[in-house]
């Protein structure tokens, strides 16, 4: 008899109050086991599904292949070519946290999933966090492809002298936009039939602010503000100016450590955030009813 | 006598004669009353959850977004020397949004009706023409489109200072290459509609990515000269290419021109550097005319083959 049965029943015999204690190992052991479960259809559906790979490397690509040209119609340096093909990689990762990880409960309260996710004896935290570190996989093969042959068509020629600090900057990065992506992933379940719309509002307005196309120090004040909330300008700011050292562009943001700083602390932060939205929607849905009700 | 035997002998009551007529509508004030209603329907769905400056709001901000992305890059490296550029971008990223709403509204009902509310074969099945339905329902985000560039177009003069002047504005040329620019875009979008009718799930993508594709090659937000022969060469056969040209020219009449100038394959095959307003109208015409037809084909195919294989019915799960 298997294992997980032969647990099941030996607890199905002390009675039900008995068989939902569970230890803490059993908590982790399930939780764990809910963040691979969650990931796994991201990462398999890397291949599984070929129209996925092709938009979703080509839309980042055609919009980055536009702002080149219009860089290449104005007779920018070559550097600023690199900087738009830095955004479009890193906007791979953007619309996979508005559109993967902000929508998604919206989505999955409109397939029915919801509440199946809620009725199972697992941590909400586990299916967040399943649904980041599969979105990471999935959009990091999709960034390093947009890079690679963007960089490649455009001849973009990056200058790093800091590897280690580089690699830092886009792991924290990472940490930070999948953080801010389950918070937004409640707010957006509570927001209901307007997820759609505010994702249309966090992608080109977002990449105006954060500065996916231009230094993000020519926005002033504005451009403070985002490096200060925004991870995506906060990160992007950092690796340009570790990817291409030494370039001419106009200064004014904060050196890369300290932005690393910032990062580190966006991640803490949204992570303590997410934990909170989460049971404050779970109350606000138990109050209203309104969890299971699709299409609002 | 029993009253079932009674009734066993009386003549049977005589059967509803079939109106044919019926099935052939009442023409033209059928087809208005499905456009009407399609479109009524289209923009509550739009529309109907939100306050309307909320809804505003949201269908603003992208344009006025990427203009202002374009604006700042223009700055960044020209200075007041690249604001001569400015009208160019504002217009080119304005129309855009404009594009995506006409393109993605068509193939965005058949998928929503299909994949989401599920009645796409119910409306199939109704005593009004699929295709008025459908474009009915496309009108409904055209609209929403139509506002984003009419303030996108006021965000550019009033505020990034664009030099608009009225009495330059060349009137018949916007007229034409607005309304002949209009049928294009329905037509492109009734094209990604058959399209998305035979495509499974995940065709969301597919009208952005078309759009994305046209982007590159139409000269919206920068001139066609910088692209390979070959590419201006695609741009050059599309009629979004010619709309954006014709109400780039009659809105800044001498401004900077997409198709045309130095380099271009437009000033090397017809020997002058820019298209005048007639070429525009005209190449506008030949081109849309050949992208309705195309569009018409490709829906009629596509349709046909969806009533065989029962694609109507069935959903995808995306």
């Amino acid at each position: 008899m298997a294992a997980s049965t032969m647990s099941f029943l030996e607890r199905a015999g002390t009675g039900p109050r008995e068989a939902a204690r569970w230890s803490r190992r059993q908590v982790l052991l399930t939780d764990l086991r809910s963040v691979r479960g969650r990931a796994y259809p991201r990462v398999k559906g890397l291949l599984r599904e070929p129209s996925w790979v092709l938009f979703e490397i080509l839309l980042p690509f055609l919009a980055t292949s536009a702002f080149v040209f219009v860089y290449r119609a104005i007779d920018a340096p070559q550097q600023y070519v690199g900087f738009v093909v830095l955004g479009g990689a890193l906007s791979a990762f953007w619309l996979n946290v508005i559109w993967m990880m902000a929508n998604q409960l919206y989505w999955e309260k409109s397939q029915g999933n919801l509440e199946l996710y809620f009725a199972a004896p697992m941590h909400f935290m586990s299916i967040l966090f399943g649904m980041a570190v599969g979105g990471m996989v999935m959009s990091s093969t999709r960034a390093a492809t947009v890079l690679l042959i963007a960089g490649t068509l455009y001849g973009v020629t990056f200058s790093v002298d800091q590897w280690a600090l580089l690699l830092g900057v886009f792991l924290l990065t990472l940490g930070a936009l999948y953080g801010l992506g389950m918070v937004l992933a409640s707010l957006f379940l509570v927001w209901g039939r307007e997820a759609w719309h505010m994702g249309q509002l966090f992608t080109e307005p977002v990449y105006f602010v954060s500065g996916l196309n231009f230094p993000v120090a020519r926005l002033g004040f504005l451009g403070a503000l985002s490096v200060a909330f925004i991870p995506l300008a906060t990160g992007l700011d950092a690796m340009r100016q570790l990817a291409f050292a030494g370039a001419a562009f106009p200064a004014g943001t904060p050196p890369p450590l300290v932005e690393v700083a910032i990062l580190a602390a966006m991640t803490v932060v949204s992570i303590v955030a997410a934990r909170w939205m989460l049971i404050a929607m779970e109350r606000r849905a138990r109050r209203d009813g309104r969890l299971s009700v699709r299409w609002q | 006598m029993s009253a079932l035997a009674r009734a066993a002998m009386d003549p049977p009551a005589p059967a509803p004669i079939f109106d044919l007529a019926r099935t052939r509508g009442r023409g033209p004030a059928d087809t208005f009353r499905t456009f009407a209603v399609s479109a009524r329907l289209g923009w509550q769905l739009e529309a109907n959850w939100t306050d309307p400056f909320l809804f505003f709001v949201y269908s603003v901000a992208k344009p006025v977004s990427s203009a202002l992305i374009l604006v700042v890059m223009l700055e960044v490296i020209g200075g007041p020397a690249g604001r001569s550029f400015r009208p160019f971008v504002v217009v080119g990223s304005a129309l855009w949004s404009f594009v995506i709403s006409g393109i993605a509204g068509l193939a965005w009902a058949i998928l929503e009706d299909r994949e989401r509310y599920r009645v796409l074969k119910y409306i199939y099945v109704s005593p009004s023409d699929f295709l008025v339905v459908l474009i009915g329902r496309g009108v409904a985000r055209l609209v929403v489109g139509l506002a984003g560039v009419v303030i996108t177009l006021v965000v550019g003069v009033v505020a990034l200072g664009v030099p608009f002047d009225v009495a330059v504005v060349d009137w018949p040329l916007l007229a034409a290459s607005s309304v002949v620019g209009l049928g294009a875009i329905i037509a492109l979008g009734l094209l990604m509609a058959g399209v998305c009718i035979q495509t499974r799930q995940e065709s969301w993508s597919y009208p952005e990515a078309f759009a994305g594709a046209l982007f590159l090659v139409t000269g919206a937000v920068f001139p066609l000269a910088v692209l390979p022969a070959p590419v201006q060469a695609i741009g050059l056969l599309a009629p979004l290419t010619w709309w954006i040209a014709g109400v780039r020219e009659a809105l800044f009449p001498g401004g900077p021109d997409s198709i045309g100038g130095p380099g271009s394959l437009f000033a090397a095959l017809l020997g002058h550097p820019s298209p005048t307003g007639s070429e525009i109208v005209i190449a506008l015409l030949a081109t849309g005319g050949v992208a309705t037809l195309a569009a018409l084909a490709v829906f009629r195919l596509s349709d046909r083959r969806a009533k065989r294989a029962g694609l109507y019915d069935r959903t995808t799960g995306s």
